[in-house]
């Protein structure tokens, strides 16, 4: 790889003379890395402690079931597991077997509502933090979405799909080329996920507050369905979680690495990952 | 790079080079900005890594006992991580914490002059009993009184529901009722104001706090379970703040706390006390049935 013209400028030496050091570039503000990672429990808590919330009353319901008066989908998930996994035929209350497992159980409303204010709030402070990070350090800039974006975005969702299985065949597949911090598919995530934490903390308050706030309630259809959206929301945070671990795995140390130390030893933008 | 080319740079680079494509110069205010690049000697660059890695790692561990402590005792024993029940007074005193500072912003965004949503007639949903216990036999409701104390004039008033029907002029909303579990009904109400009760009969000078007691109130096999909620006196003097005597233009059944309940929508439902046999005018914040069960204190949605 040529060594590239377009680095902008070596802007500090920390080296003794005569040395040659190694390029490192900078990534992620320090009050930004704080936020990424105090997301992990706040996001935790909120969800385990919402999920006991949402079990108070349930939203999606069918017919009561007629043997045992069922009407939540997660209880028949649990009742099915329990008939059908070996050693759980004696569990004593198979419709709690999912909420036991996802939430912190049933019967919790009082202690998830603390735990859930309290996580909220802490939620709204990391919010906080990270905004402060991402003006601090400009990060903000390169989540923006661009005209091009979708269109990008979907040849970057190419590649993945495409990727492993060139891997297995030995086949070249070429990582798309940009010259730019992330990658269209990678801004549009990284850019879905601060505003889906914006309106999870708005639809939070619409349904928490729907009588003061019920401006906000309104602009989210209404109390019923401000609850529904914040429900969706909580699943976005989900799906996001999951590609984001595997491909953050994938890519490699350098990667993660940059989440906690702030610097990569990539410094070339337009990396070339054709094998 | 100089600033002539700052236009025509990126346009040219899509079609000539693959080599070596040059970051858009920022153009503008949103625009992002080329990358930042230093260069480290390595031994530098591994102490910074040793100190961060550390430093986060400390912080995780740090995050994991937190926030595993702040889990509940049942949800602790199911994963196994303890085995019998063990009090922790600073875990409780902080999520009360939480709950406190919640009612606190509650209180600041209500206001007395701010009215409740109400609703048009076509918009009524089906309202459920709710009672957490056994619904009372109805054989209270021919002889209910309702019992005033903490009157400024030290007297303890006991009043029919005849009484209060032939005293105070009775208001109809259709507002929402919202229960802390998460659901909601639209409901037509008719009663006389809470305020006009105050007015008729006023509180001690001191008193900033109601307390309203269902004493018919039954637990969950049917024995006497005593209702009690808080009521701060803001709360009670807003104007949309009801005693209760009708629903959807009928007395009140027995289901939904006849004769007199209390309707207040600026709370949540659990504070909308049925059957109340007594109210109380206190200086002190008086006790809550939910509150004592680890829910908030003042619920004002």
């Amino acid at each position: 790889m040529p060594h590239s013209t377009h680095l902008g400028e070596v802007i500090a030496t920390r080296m003794p003379e005569g040395q040659s050091g190694v390029c490192v570039v900078r990534r992620h503000h320090l009050l930004v890395r704080c936020s990424h990672w105090l997301n992990v429990p706040i996001l935790l808590g909120l969800i385990l402690s919402g999920l006991s919330i949402y079990w108070a009353s349930p939203v999606y319901k069918h017919k009561p079931d007629l043997l045992n008066g069922n009407v939540d989908p997660l209880a028949d998930v649990g009742i099915w597991i329990c008939a059908h996994v070996p050693g759980l035929d004696h569990y004593s209350s198979p419709a709690d077997w999912v909420y036991n497992h996802i939430s912190l159980g049933p019967g919790m409303l009082a202690v998830a509502l603390r735990l859930h204010w309290l996580c909220a709030y802490l939620f709204m402070l990391n919010g906080l933090v990270f905004v402060i990070g991402s003006a601090m350090g400009g990060g903000w800039r390169s989540l923006l979405p661009r005209g091009a974006d979708l269109r990008e975005a979907f040849k970057m969702f190419r590649y993945y799909l495409g990727v492993s299985l060139a891997k297995l065949r030995r086949r070249s597949w070429m990582h798309p080329r940009f010259n730019t911090k992330y990658n269209p598919l990678q801004r549009l995530a990284y850019f879905s996920i601060p505003v889906a934490g914006l309106l999870s903390v708005l639809t939070g308050w619409a349904i928490h507050k729907p009588i003061q706030l019920y401006w906000l309630t309104w602009i989210f259809g209404g109390y019923d369905k401000a609850r529904i959206w914040h429900f969706w929301l909580m699943w976005i945070f989900i799906l996001f979680v999951v590609p984001h671990v595997i491909l953050v795995l994938a890519d490699g140390w350098d990667t993660l690495r940059s989440m906690i130390v702030g610097w990569s030893t990539r410094t070339e933008r337009s990396e070339d990952f054709s094998q | 790079m100089n600033l002539e080319n700052e236009h025509s740079a990126p346009e040219a680079d899509k079609t000539s080079s693959t080599e070596s494509v040059s970051p858009p110069r920022p153009a503008s205010f949103f625009q992002e900005r080329p990358p930042q690049v230093m260069e480290v000697a390595p031994q530098v660059l591994r102490h910074w890594t040793r100190r961060d890695v550390l430093l986060f790692g400390a912080g995780a561990v740090a995050a994991v006992a937190a926030g595993g402590a702040l889990l509940p005792q049942a949800a602790l024993k199911r994963l196994g991580i303890i085995h019998e029940n063990k009090s922790w007074p600073r875990k409780e005193w902080l999520l009360n914490r939480s709950l406190r500072l919640d009612d606190d912003v509650a209180e600041a965004l209500y206001s007395i002059d701010r009215l409740v949503p109400t609703y048009s007639k076509s918009q009524i949903t089906p309202l459920k009993n709710n009672y957490n216990g056994a619904t009372p036999d109805p054989s209270y409701i021919p002889e209910w009184r309702l019992t005033l104390d903490g009157l400024a004039s030290g007297l303890s008033v006991s009043l029919n529901i005849q009484n209060l029907l032939a005293s105070f002029q009775l208001h109809e909303q259709i507002t929402r009722l919202v229960c802390v579990e998460g659901w909601s009904a639209i409901a037509w109400w008719a009663g006389l104001r809470l305020d006009d009760l105050l007015r008729a009969y006023p509180p001690i000078s001191q008193g900033k706090w109601v307390r309203l007691e269902s004493s018919v109130n039954l637990g969950p096999w049917g024995n006497p379970d005593p209702y009690y909620v808080s009521l701060d006196l803001s709360t009670a003097r807003h104007q949309q703040t009801l005693l209760a005597t009708h629903l959807n233009g009928k007395p009140l059944t027995v289901e939904h706390g006849a004769p007199l309940r209390l309707i207040a929508p600026v709370k949540l439902g659990l504070k909308n006390i049925k059957a109340v046999t007594r109210i109380t005018y206190r200086k002190d914040e008086p006790a809550d049935y939910w509150a004592k069960r680890g829910y908030s204190c003042y619920d004002g949605i």
